[in-house]
C-alpha cells in the first residue's frame, strides 16, 4: 500500500529528504530478521529518522491528519514490526542525547537512542550507576523504551516501572504532554508530581511497547557505584578479561539440591540485602556467557558446570563500599548459602574468570551470548512478576510444563527449572520460562506457542495474576476477565488518547470491541 | 562460497544492534561508541551491519530488487569490518563476508558500481588500483639500485603495493622501507615495473573475478622465485596476500609479513637500532586490514551437526579480530627514543576506520572524507602532535582529512618515524 504523495512530500518537508525513505532498500531491511520457511510479516510504508520532539511531534500530526499509522521504536530489537500495512516507521535513533546527569539528586535524563552503555559509562565517571536492561548494553537508556527494564541490575537498581522519574510524551495525536515535575517546574526529578501524573497510564505492567504515542525523554533514578570509573579491562574482543578485580567485588554460582531450597537462598540474600546482582540462571547461560571461542567450547564448558552442579541455582554479585562492608557482605552470603547446603562452581570463583564474570553482569554484555548463542535459550516465554514468592510458585508450576517438554525432546535439557529473578532486594520477583527449543524440532513456532499456551494457562488457573509478557488484543482479552476486566480500561484509555487509532499497537491493544 | 552459503549465517542475526558499536565491554563514555561508519553517516538500519543480513536474505528471497538506493547501501560501506568483530563478541555468525558476497553478487548480475567500475577497468588496463596515476609502477625505486626478486635470488619480497608506487608523495614510505632494510642487511628484492597489485580492493569491491586474476598471477611470479617471505607496508595488500590468498588456497607456505612486523622483529633481534631521539607526541590509528581484518584465514572443512543445538564437526573457529596485527606497529614506535604514544579511544579491533576502505574514495569520497574526518577529531582529542599509522591509504585519507578539517595533526607512516631514529 503506497503512501500519498503528498504525505510523503509534507514529512520530507518536516524531517528533511535524507531522513524519510520508502525504498524497499529501507523498509525491507528494517524488518526482524527473517527465517526461512518463516511468513513474512507486513513491512513499514516508510522509515522516519526525527531528530527532536518537535519533529515527532509534526510527524505524529501529518500521520493522524492523512490516516497512516506510525510506530516508533529506538535501539529496536523485538515489537519493532507493524502488524498490519499503511504504518510508518519513527526510527528515534537520532535522539540520542544525554540531557542531564544530576549528582546530588541522583537522575538522569535521556533521550531514546542513548544506549545502557553509554548511559553506564557516563554515570560510573560520577560514582554512579542506572539499571540497564537484561537485554544488554546494547540497548535503550530511556525507562520507557525497553518493555518492564529488567535487568541484571535490578536487585539493588530496581527497574523501568519504578525508576521512571519525569517523562516527555507526545501523546498518539500530537500533542506534547509533560509528566511529573516537569509539568509544573520545568525538573525532572519526580514522575509523579508536582505536576501531572499518568504513570500508569503511560506505562501500566509492562509498557505500550510503542502503541501509545511516542516518548521523547524520559529521566530515571540512578544509585552509588563503588566500583572504578572505567573498569580496567584488557586483551582483545571476545577475550577480554580486567587486569585486576577492583576490591570490594566478587560474583559467585552456587546451586542447590531444589527449586524450593533455592529460592530460600534467593528470600534471605534480599532480606539481607547484600546483593548487588542476584539472576537465577542456569549453568547452561552460565557456560554461554563464559565461552569466547565457539559452540563446542560453550558445550564443553556447560558439560562441566552442569556435572557440578546440584540442581537450580544463581549468580549472585557483591560491590561493596568498604572493606568492612565487603567482609559483612561476604560473611552473610556464606551463613547463608552454609545453612542451605548450596554448592559453588569453581570456575565462577577462579581469579582469572571471576573479573569477566563480574564486568559481563555490570555491563550487561553477556546477555546476547546468554540469550543468543547455541545453548542459550531461544525462547522466553511468559513472564510474571509479581512478589518475589509468588513468582517462585509460578516458576515452580510452569517448571513442569519445562518439564515434560524436556522429555518430549522438544526443548534442549537445560537440567534446571525456568528463569526467576528477585529485584529490590526480594521485593519484586521475575520469572520467565527460558528454554531453547530443539533444532530438531518440526514446528518449532508451534513448541513455542504451546509453552505460552500452558503457561497462560498455569498463570490464570492458578491465579498468578497477569504477567509482563502480554503484548497484543489477544493476550489482553485473554487475562483482562480473570483480572477485574482491566483490559476494558486498557481498551478505553487507547481510545482516549488515540482517538484516531493512529498508534500502530499491535503489541499493546487496539480499540476493536 | 556465495551469499546462499551465508544464509544461516545471516538469518542467525537477531537484530541486537552491536554491530554499530564498539563491543561494550570497552566502553567508557558517551562518545566513541560507534563502529560503523555507515550507519553512524547514513542513520537508516539498512546501513548496519544487521540490515544488510537482512538484506541479503531479501535478495536470496528475491524481495529486493537492486533499486539505485540498494546499491548506493552496497556501495556506502568502507568493509572495514567492524561490525563483524562487535557481532562475534557475542554471536557465532559471519557477518563481512557476506557483506562481500552481497557485492560480488551485485557485480556478477550486472549491478556495479560506475566509479567502481572505472577503478576496475583501469586495473584491468594499466594494472593499478589508482586511477589516473601519472607515474609508472616500479618509478619509486628509481636509482635505488634494488635487487629485482623476479632476475635475482633473494630472502624476502617487498611488495610496495599500488598506493605506494603510483601516488609519488607516498614514495617516501617505500624507499624509507627500503632503507631500513638495507641498514638490517635483509636480502631483499622488489617486483619494480613487474609488480602486480595484489586484486585486494577488487575483491572487496565486489570485482572476484579479477581479484582472482590478480592473485593467480601474482603468486605465480612468487612461487617461480622461490621466496618464502613477502613484507609489505600496505595494509590492503597483506589483508590480500594473507587472508584472502589463503581462503582460496592461493598462499601455500608463503610467509607475509606486514612491515610493522618485520620491522619489530628486526627490531627485537638487535638489526635495527633506534638510538636518535625523536621528539614527538604521537597517537596511532590501527588500519583495519591489518587490524582486526588482518587475523589469519581459518580453513574449515566438515558438516554441520543438527542435534537438539546445531554444532559442526570438526569444531569451527571463526575469526573475531582477536588475533590481528596490533603490538608491532606500537612495539615500532615505543622502540623509537622520545616519542610518546598515547592511544585513542577506539582502537585495535574496535578502532574507526580511516574512510578509503571498501572502494568507498572512488564511489563516494564524500563519505570518505566524513570517515577520515571523524578519525582526526578523535585523534586530535588526545592532544598528539601526530598521527601514525601503518597503511599508504589511510596516510593518504588521513591527509587529505586533515586538510579538509584545518587540523593542526601531522601523518606520519610508522617507517617514516622509525627512519628518523635509525
Amino acid at each position: 500500500m503506497a503512501l500519498k504523495r503528498d504525505f510523503y512530500k509534507a514529512l520530507e518537508d518536516i524531517l528533511g529528504p535524507e531522513y524519510v525513505s520508502d525504498d524497499p532498500a529501507i523498509t525491507e531491511t528494517y524488518a526482524f530478521p527473517v527465517r526461512k520457511g518463516i511468513a513474512v510479516t507486513p513491512r513499514f510504508e516508510a522509515i522516519t529518522l526525527p531528530n527532536s520532539t518537535e519533529q515527532v511531534q509534526a510527524a505524529i500530526k501529518l500521520c493522524n491528519k492523512y490516516e497512516v499509522q506510525y510506530k516508533a521504536s529506538s535501539t529496536g530489537w523485538l515489537y519493532s514490526d507493524p502488524w498490519g500495512p499503511n504504518c510508518v516507521k519513527i526510527d528515534l535513533r537520532r535522539m540520542n542525547k544525554i540531557i542531564e546527569i544530576n549528582e546530588k539528586s541522583l537522575y538522569a535524563v535521556v533521550e531514546p537512542y542513548v544506549v545502557g552503555g553509554q548511559l553506564q559509562a557516563e554515570c560510573m565517571k560520577r560514582g554512579l550507576n542506572c539499571n540497564l536492561t537484561g537485554a544488554g548494553a546494547n540497548c535503550s537508556a530511556l525507562p520507557m523504551a525497553a518493555h518492564v527494564n529488567l535487568g541484571h541490575l535490578s536487585q539493588s537498581g530496581s527497574y523501568g516501572e519504578r525508576n521512571l522519574l519525569a517523562l516527555e510524551w507526545v501523546t498518539p495525536d500530537g500533542e506534547i504532554v509533560r509528566l511529573g515535575s516537569l509539568g509544573s517546574i520545568d525538573e525532572w526529578f519526580c514522575g509523579d508530581g508536582p505536576g501531572p501524573s499518568l504513570r500508569g497510564i503511560v506505562r501500566g505492567n509492562t509498557t505500550p511497547l510503542g502503541g501509545l504515542g511516542v516518548y521523547t525523554k524520559a529521566a530515571q533514578k540512578l544509585y552509588p557505584w563503588p566500583g572504578p570509573s572505567t573498569f580496567p579491562m584488557e586483551g582483545i574482543s571476545p577475550k577480554y578479561k580486567p587486569a585486576y578485580v577492583p576490591p570490594g567485588f566478587l560474583v559467585r554460582y552456587f546451586s542447590f539440591k531444589d527449586l524450593d531450597t533455592m529460592i530460600d537462598a534467593v528470600l534471605k540474600i534480599g532480606e539481607a540485602e547484600i546483593a548487588t546482582e542476584l539472576m537465577c540462571f542456569n549453568a547452561a547461560m552460565m557456560a554461554s556467557n563464559m565461552a569466547t571461542k565457539n559452540m563446542e567450547e560453550e558445550i564443553e564448558i556447560y558439560n562441566k558446570f552442569r556435572d557440578s552442579v546440584l540442581g537450580p541455582g544463581f549468580m549472585v554479585l557483591i560491590a561493596a563500599n568498604s572493606a568492612g562492608d565487603f567482609e559483612y557482605k561476604k560473611q552473610v552470603l556464606q551463613i547463608i548459602i552454609d545453612e542451605l547446603q548450596g554448592k559453588p562452581l569453581p570456575e565462577v570463583e577462579d581469579p582469572e574468570n571471576q573479573g569477566g564474570y563480574i564486568w559481563r553482569y555490570v555491563r550487561e554484555t553477556g546477555s546476547i551470548k546468554e540469550t543468543g548463542r547455541v545453548l542459550a535459550p531461544s525462547a522466553g516465554m511468559v513472564g510474571g512478576g509479581d512478589c518475589l514468592p509468588l513468582m517462585s510458585y509460578f516458576i515452580k508450576s510452569c517448571s513442569k510444563v519445562k518439564e515434560q517438554y524436556i522429555k518430549d525432546g522438544l526443548l534442549f535439557d537445560d537440567g534446571t527449572a525456568p528463569f526467576l529473578q528477585s529485584t529490590e532486594h526480594g521485593h519484586m520477583g521475575h520469572g520467565e520460562v527460558l528454554s531453547r527449543i530443539s533444532v530438531k524440532a518440526k514446528d518449532p513456532a508451534a513448541v513455542g506457542n504451546q509453552i505460552n499456551d500452558a503457561s497462560n494457562r498455569i498463570a490464570i488457573t492458578e491465579h498468578f495474576g497477569v504477567p509482563q509478557h502480554v503484548w497484543s488484543d489477544t493476550l489482553h482479552d485473554l487475562y483482562g476477565p480473570h483480572a477485574s476486566n482491566y483490559h476494558l480500561w486498557l481498551r478505553k484509555i487507547k481510545k482516549t488518547f488515540d482517538p484516531n487509532g493512529a498508534s500502530e499497537s499491535g503489541n499493546y491493544i487496539t480499540v476493536k470491541e | 562460497m556465495s551469499l546462499e552459503e551465508y544464509r544461516t549465517d545471516m538469518e542467525t542475526c537477531r537484530r541486537c544492534s552491536p554491530c554499530k558499536f564498539i563491543p561494550f565491554e570497552k566502553v567508557t563514555g558517551f562518545d566513541h561508541v560507534n563502529v560503523c561508519p555507515s550507519i553512524a553517516k547514513y542513520e537508516f538500519h539498512s546501513y548496519s551491519g544487521g540490515g544488510r543480513m537482512v538484506m541479503g536474505t531479501a535478495l536470496l528471497e528475491k524481495r529486493l530488487n537492486y533499486t539505485p538506493k540498494l546499491q548506493e547501501i552496497i556501495y556506502n560501506c568502507h568493509m572495514c569490518g567492524g561490525c563483524d568483530t562487535s557481532c562475534k563478541y557475542s554471536m557465532d555468525m559471519e557477518v563481512i563476508e557476506p557483506i562481500n558476497e552481497i557485492r560480488i553478487e551485485a557485480v556478477e548480475s550486472g549491478h556495479s558500481n560506475p566509479a567502481l567500475d572505472k577503478v576496475i577497468n583501469n586495473l584491468r588496463k594499466n594494472g593499478t588500483m589508482v586511477p589516473g596515476a601519472k607515474a609508472k609502477r616500479g618509478d619509486w625505486a628509481r636509482d635505488l639500485n634494488l635487487r629485482d626478486f623476479t632476475k635475482e635470488k633473494v630472502d624476502v619480497i617487498f611488495h610496495a603495493g599500488c598506493q605506494t608506487s603510483f601516488n609519488p608523495d607516498m614514495w617516501k614510505l617505500a624507499q624509507g622501507t627500503a632503507g631500513l632494510l638495507q641498514k638490517a642487511g635483509v636480502n631483499f628484492g622488489i617486483g619494480g615495473a613487474s609488480e602486480l597489485c595484489c586484486g585486494g580492493r577488487a575483491f572487496q569491491m565486489g570485482y572476484k573475478t579479477d581479484f582472482m586474476k590478480q592473485a593467480e598471477s601474482h603468486m605465480a611470479a612468487i612461487k617461480k622465485s622461490g621466496v618464502k617471505t613477502l613484507v609489505t607496508g600496505c595494509a590492503e595488500c597483506y589483508f590480500a596476500f594473507k587472508v584472502l590468498y589463503d581462503r582460496f588456497n592461493l598462499k601455500g607456505d608463503l610467509e607475509i609479513l606486514h612491515t610493522s612486523e618485520y620491522l619489530a622483529r628486526l627490531i627485537k633481534e638487535g638489526r635495527l637500532r633506534p638510538n636518535k631521539n625523536v621528539d614527538i607526541t604521537v597517537t596511532y590509528h590501527d588500519p583495519c586490514h591489518l587490524g582486526r581484518q588482518g587475523e589469519p584465514y581459518i580453513h574449515w572443512e566438515g558438516k554441520e551437526v543438527i542435534d537438539k543445538v546445531r554444532t559442526f564437526d570438526p569444531p569451527k573457529e571463526r575469526r573475531r579480530g582477536t588475533h590481528g596485527v596490533y603490538d608491532p606497529p606500537r612495539d615500532v614506535l615505543k622502540s623509537i627514543p622520545g616519542l610518546k604514544l598515547i592511544e585513542m579511544e577506539r582502537i585495535k579491533e574496535y578502532a574507526w576506520c580511516c574512510g578509503s576502505g571498501g572502494g568507498v574514495t572512488y564511489s563516494n569520497p564524500e563519505f570518505a572524507s566524513w570517515t577520515g574526518v571523524e578519525r582526526i577529531k578523535e585523534a586530535e582529542q588526545t592532544g598528539a602532535g601526530a598521527i601514525a599509522t601503518a597503511c599508504p591509504w589511510c596516510v593518504r585519507q588521513f591527509k587529505e582529512a586533515v586538510s579538509r578539517k584545518g587540523s593542526h595533526l601531522k601523518v606520519y607512516d610508522i617507517v617514516e618515524l622509525l627512519e628518523k631514529a635509525v
